[in-house]
């Protein structure tokens, strides 16, 4: 029996934590924050593993060390990113659900998981052999080279889900004279991409 | 006057090329600007988790600088230069906020501190090694130092949500 997926994305949206996500005028901003710190942080340590496989930097120490020293953090914050990126995900699901930036992304991230676990499979296995030589072998520096490619693509992709969806719950700006005491009451009306109309003149 | 500059830079001809290509420049600009974030991130990180002895233990401070210092500086530089491709192409957006202008303040403090680190490395570099690394008060800055890169981070976006500084940001005034 094929799952009802329109069923479950308007379920992700009538949830109460999306609903208080979406009536906030700061969570969303902040998740959204939290989001590109944490994927600063997995591309930024996945791509000194990469780096180190292709023998570009990093090439005189050892691979395993290197890796049992950094991977977790990445795994760290691949969680953050992960959890921000389902908080984001379920105020406007069916959107980004049809979205064809987020799914090239999910695709992506699937094809980076693929690409992992290929390189446990190949040079993953021989590692004793190569882990103080400079560089991984043919297969290794591959995986790494895909990795690099794949990784800046999901963050462009990302980038672009900004500009192409639209929040859910979009209100013209607030008018001047708002202050912090609002904001409980207010809700969030820009899409993170380009602001297409001034800020208010009163 | 920082709003009237932002309107005539916004009529300039770099700008309007910029205004014109809107669908496709300024996501483009906006990507490589994040990639930069993950460049220097990555390497602030690896730098701080070395002083606090968390990783990179197999290497001395002055190896883990040398290898991640030149990615901090290029990661920096092309920030900038995404940075001020994005005031060119949206000078009203950047200028006139608050986050904008309190996300500069910080990025000055934090290359103020980058630059003392340096510097102080490079003299004293046995002190750094054998003595500082490992003082309490040098950890707390380390982590302080980490913290202020995530209030930059955050700041970053918040310029596209500046209305949540209600009448504090200048984008909301009259």
């Amino acid at each position: 029996m094929p799952m009802d997926v329109a069923a479950l994305l308007k379920l992700l949206e009538d949830s109460g934590l999306a609903a208080r996500i979406r009536d906030s005028v700061f969570l969303f901003p902040m998740i959204e924050s939290t989001h590109v710190i944490g994927l600063a942080l997995v591309f930024g340590t996945i791509a000194i593993i990469d780096l180190r496989l292709l023998g570009i930097a990093s090439s005189q120490r050892s691979f395993q060390r290197m890796a049992s020293d950094i991977l977790k953090w990445t795994w760290g914050a691949f969680a953050l990113t992960a959890l921000t990126g389902s908080l984001m995900f379920i105020t406007n699901a069916s959107v980004y659900y049809h979205n064809l930036f987020f799914r090239t992304k999910m695709l992506l991230l699937v094809l980076t998981g693929i690409n992992m676990l290929f390189f446990e499979l190949t040079a993953g296995r021989t590692i004793h052999g190569w882990d103080q030589a400079p560089s991984a072998p043919r297969t290794g520096k591959a995986v790494a080279a895909l990795s690099l490619a794949m990784w800046i693509g999901i963050i462009c992709m990302g980038r672009l889900i900004g500009f192409t969806t639209s929040r859910a719950a979009a209100v013209p700006p607030p008018p001047a004279g708002v202050n912090f005491d609002d904001f409980l009451q207010g809700t969030p009306n820009d899409n993170g991409g380009t602001q297409t109309t001034p800020p208010r003149e009163h | 006057m920082v709003k009237q500059f932002a309107e005539w830079l916004s009529t300039t001809s770099p700008s309007v090329f910029i205004q014109n290509h809107n669908s496709w420049v300024i996501p483009a600009i906006q990507s490589v600007h994040i990639i930069g974030i993950a460049v220097v991130l990555g390497s602030v990180f690896m730098i701080y988790l070395r002083i606090l002895g968390w990783a990179g233990m197999d290497q001395t401070l002055r190896q883990t600088t040398s290898r991640f210092g030149p990615w901090l500086n290029g990661g920096l530089y092309l920030m900038l230069a995404t940075g001020v491709l994005m005031v060119i192409g949206e000078p009203v957006r950047e200028l006139v906020t608050l986050s904008f202008w309190l996300k500069m303040f910080l990025v000055a403090v934090s290359t103020a501190f980058a630059l003392i680190f340096q510097i102080s490395l490079q003299k004293n570099e046995r002190r750094w090694e054998d003595i500082l690394v490992k003082r309490r008060s040098i950890q707390g800055l380390a982590i302080v130092t980490f913290l202020i890169w995530v209030c930059i981070i955050i700041l970053g976006r918040l310029i596209a949500y500046d209305h949540i500084w209600g009448s504090w940001s200048p984008a909301t005034k009259a």
